[in-house]
């Protein structure tokens, strides 16, 4: 376990100023965006390179020490947290853009690189990489690979595991492991770039990332819709994407976040509805033009406004009402309980409708949110941790969300991860022999469980 | 275990506290969490540690202290904050309830205290350090804030300008009338702030003239002193700060508008009434006191709504690429964002250029950049570049205190811009 001296060898790693030990720099790695956990970890460390992390998890594995790898610590998971105290591995001093190739369609970057700031760089040089987050702003890279990122673009591109051609990655034992490559096909042996993707910082620390890219779309056009009711809102979509067009972005926020739109869309509209659809479509001028239109006239027929917005600051407008929805909703309520299933497109107007049954039945508030485009949502149940009653009420009615979710066909996280966050759920959620694969594959990377220890799945089943 | 009664300030900024979500989108925009990738660096951490204070988590130690610190209170984190929470308010709150805790650390306790509220004496000492900086430091063109500056200055070798031989208010007169026949329009104060009055006295004498010419009589109250920013909101001394703001109230009762040429004196003296405001007699006059000021382009653009030929480029001037570095203090807290971008706009002598992220702090941040001078320079390497790439001959601003961090780090650089206030520009 942890012990002192343990300090001294990290500076001697590392150097003295990428390491914090100091009651004040520890608190503020004991939390992530969830508000459910803390804890305080024993020392922080900042590498700057692969070796470090390397001789960092030599020292951890036969110390026996707990490791949680952690990058912006913007997850709403719980996954970065270090429930089990030990080192914080902190890889946000490792953010180089090491390169962009125009040619190869692919960049190489250090795991601390903000997601927005490659994004800008990307931008540059005519590319993109589709994943989204909404915490763009101030999640790493390692982390949208090891989560497994989303985000509402995902509807057309995919999520992050369809951009990873490469990663460097250090092995709990230390060893420094190349998987995959540069090239966009790849069929050499197991794909165990993707093992690594979405394993939640359990497996091994990513040290270096190969991005597959796109070039960037030429044009985009984003409408919004106003529509007076739930269900109808999830038959629109459901009839947008059946009409043949794919849009890039098809976006949900319901009442409780109005707030946001308001000087936006016109009052008397917005004060009757229930729902503001955001839905963009992108890719050549002419394309984008006679998309938009289709989009239009479904949405017309349907919704109490329907507006185009008229240029790009119009649009960044609405997209950014639509990204403060998580924050917006989380300063209502002392406690928010954040939920993450992806239902099946045809079955999203039940879900929507059986989810506010449900928090009628339980008697809390339900906000629904979320990229209803591939059916992922994010119903969030606004309590008070404080206020137990109410508390176990709105946990009780989370729980019945998931399983209607699953009822559905639907999955327990669509791109949030487990993390603390739904590891009581896992069990319903997966079939019990890929729990025990999953297991499996961590006691032959991870024989001593140092990596990010106490998440995915409960301790009790350990 | 503490009670929240320890925190009185912390208590009244408690809904900014309790706003933030820890999303973490500020650690896209933070200058100091852009060089240290530290989380106690970043608003979020921030706002962590001052909760962990108020809970009893936490203690008000020096460490503590030393984090809160660790912020140019540039406003970007709130600009961009989804929920809207202020934090640089939560920062400067804690920062005086640590104040009050546990007092204030040798020299800023003298400085502060007891010497910047004495402008005379003030005065006095500036002119003796004077004399030292002539010995000890590397001169550069222009010229010393405060006390406090020059004596970190003294030993970490920055490139500051020299403090003036004579300072602006014992170089004009307290009442500056227009030139006869030109009629007054307006009558206004002028606050000069300890920047222009011991550093840039040309910078005042060109004010004064342009504005006379213009049909405003200036009025230099004699009364005046230090605006108290590095004070209350530097370094947290509220009773202090209260006593400086009393000051400049008096001198200035008597007048509609008071004219700023320091975005960060403007600021602070607009925010007495947030942050000093301890009784409704204080309330009122700071917030009648906040209605009349005014910055030096706001005035130009908005009130007296010259036309471009007002604006007489000087002659050595004429035919220049300039380009704007825009203060923390006067886009975000101030909301003037386009009067000085207008003004540079509309003069046909000089070719206008905006550099890439014009509103990025330059990590001068008054105290800050005493407390982390090594840090300061980082996060003015990023405002080079921008000048850099811009190939301007001249960068403007609206505000001393950013022209002081601007000269230390195009010199350093061995740039070629020369740094000025934009009202220097003119005849």
């Amino acid at each position: 376990m942890f012990n002192a001296k343990h300090v001294d060898q990290l500076r001697r790693i590392v150097g003295k100023d990428n390491v914090l030990a100091t009651q004040e720099e520890l608190l503020a790695y004991s939390y992530d965006a969830t508000n459910m956990w803390q804890h305080l970890p024993d020392v922080v460390v900042l590498p700057t390179n692969a070796n470090q992390i390397s001789d960092i998890l030599k020292l951890a594995n036969e110390s026996r020490i707990p490791v949680t790898p952690r990058g912006g610590g913007t997850n709403v998971s719980g996954g970065s947290i270090p429930i089990k105290g030990g080192i914080v591995l902190c890889t946000t001093r490792m953010n180089r853009i090491i390169e962009i190739n125009r040619t190869n369609l692919n960049a190489t970057v250090e795991p601390g690189v903000i997601l927005q700031d490659l994004q800008e760089a990307l931008a540059k040089e005519g590319l993109f990489f589709p994943p989204d987050p909404q915490s763009a702003q101030g999640c790493t890279m390692g982390g949208v690979v090891a989560e497994n990122s989303g985000g509402p673009s995902c509807l057309k591109y995919g999520v992050a595991k369809q951009y990873v051609l490469g990663l460097e990655v250090v092995l709990a034992d230390g060893r420094i492991v190349k998987l995959g490559g540069l090239t966009p096909k790849n069929r050499t042996g197991y794909e165990l770039a993707m093992l690594f993707t979405g394993s939640e910082g359990t497996l091994g620390v990513i040290s270096k990332i190969t991005l597959r890219l796109l070039p960037s779309q030429k044009s985009s056009q984003t409408i919004v819709a106003v529509i007076s009711d739930v269900a109808v809102a999830g038959e629109t979509v459901t009839e947008i994407i059946a009409s043949g067009v794919l849009p890039s972005k098809v976006e949900f926020v319901d009442n409780w976040t109005f707030e946001k739109f308001r000087g936006l869309l016109p009052d008397e509209i917005l004060d009757k509805s229930q729902v503001i659809l955001l839905i963009q479509v992108d890719g050549l001028p002419e394309t984008v033009e006679a998309e938009a239109q289709q989009v239009v006239d479904i949405c017309q027929s349907r919704a109490g406004e329907v507006k185009v917005a008229q240029n790009q600051a119009e649009a960044d407008r609405y997209w950014q009402a639509r990204t403060a929805h998580f924050s917006d909703i989380s300063s209502r309520t002392h406690t928010i309980v954040n939920e993450d299933v992806s239902v099946p497109r045809d079955k999203i107007a039940d879900f929507i409708k059986l989810g506010q049954e449900s928090a009628k039945k339980y008697d809390v508030p339900i906000s629904f949110a979320g990229h209803v485009g591939d059916g992922n949502f994010h119903p969030v149940v606004l309590t008070d941790s404080r206020n137990k009653e109410h508390y176990n009420r709105s946990l009780k009615c989370v729980e019945e969300i998931i399983e209607i979710a699953l009822s559905l066909g639907g999955v327990l996280s669509g791109e949030h991860g487990i993390g603390l966050e739904k590891q009581r759920f896992l069990k319903k959620a997966m079939d019990p022999a890929a729990i025990e694969i999953m297991k499996a594959i961590k006691d032959v990377l991870d024989p001593n469980h140092i990596l990010n220890p106490g998440k995915i799945w409960e301790e009790t089943s350990d | 275990m503490k009670t929240s009664l320890n925190f009185e300030q912390i208590d009244r900024f408690k809904e900014d506290l309790d706003k933030c979500t820890k999303c973490g989108f500020c650690m896209s925009y933070c200058p100091v969490y852009q060089e240290e990738h530290v989380e106690s660096s970043v608003a979020r951490g921030k706002i962590m540690l001052i909760r962990a204070l108020l809970d009893g988590t936490l203690e008000a130690t020096d460490e503590m202290a030393e984090q809160l610190n660790r912020c140019t209170l540039c406003m970007t984190c709130a600009e961009n904050c989804p929920a809207g929470t202020q934090v640089p308010a939560v920062i400067t709150a804690a920062r005086a309830d640590k104040v009050r805790l546990k007092g204030l650390s040798f020299p800023y306790n003298i400085v502060y205290r007891w010497l910047l509220p004495r402008r005379r004496l003030f005065g006095g000492v500036v002119r003796l350090a004077s004399w030292f900086q002539g010995i000890f430091l590397p001169k550069t063109e222009g010229t010393i804030r405060h006390l406090s500056l020059f004596l970190s200055a003294l030993g970490k070798g920055r490139h500051i300008p020299q403090i003036a031989p004579k300072f602006l208010r014992q170089s004009v007169p307290e009442i500056n009338k227009p030139p006869a026949g030109v009629e007054v329009k307006y009558t206004v104060g002028y606050f000069t702030g300890c920047m222009t009055d011991f550093v840039f006295p040309e910078l005042g004498k060109k004010i004064i003239n342009f504005l006379t010419r213009n049909s405003v009589e200036v009025v230099v109250p004699r009364g005046q002193g230090c605006c108290g920013a590095p004070v209350f909101l530097g370094a947290g001394d509220f009773a202090t700060g209260r006593r400086m703001a009393d000051t400049n109230v008096k001198a200035f009762k008597e007048l509609d508008y008071i004219i700023t040429d320091c975005a960060t004196c403007a600021s602070a003296m607009k925010d007495y009434v947030k942050f000093l405001a301890d009784n409704d007699d204080r309330k009122r006059e700071y917030t009648e006191f906040a209605g009349k000021i005014k910055d030096i382009t706001e005035f130009l653009v908005d009130v007296l709504q010259l036309p471009p030929s007002a604006y007489r480029v000087a002659g050595e001037f004429k035919g220049k690429t300039v380009t704007w570095h825009e203060p923390c203090h006067l886009g975000r807290y101030l909301g003037v964002k386009e009067q000085p971008r207008k003004i540079l706009k509309s003069i046909p002598d000089i070719h206008f250029v905006e550099m890439p992220d014009a509103d990025r702090c330059c990590g001068m941040a008054g105290t800050f950049s005493i407390y982390f001078y090594d840090l300061s320079k980082k996060i003015a390497d990023k405002k080079a570049a921008s000048i850099d790439s811009t190939g301007a001959d001249i960068v403007v601003t609206d505000c001393p205190g950013c022209q002081i961090q601007l000269i230390d780090s195009t010199t350093r650089h061995g740039m070629p811009q020369k740094v000025m206030h934009i009202m220097e520009l003119f005849e």
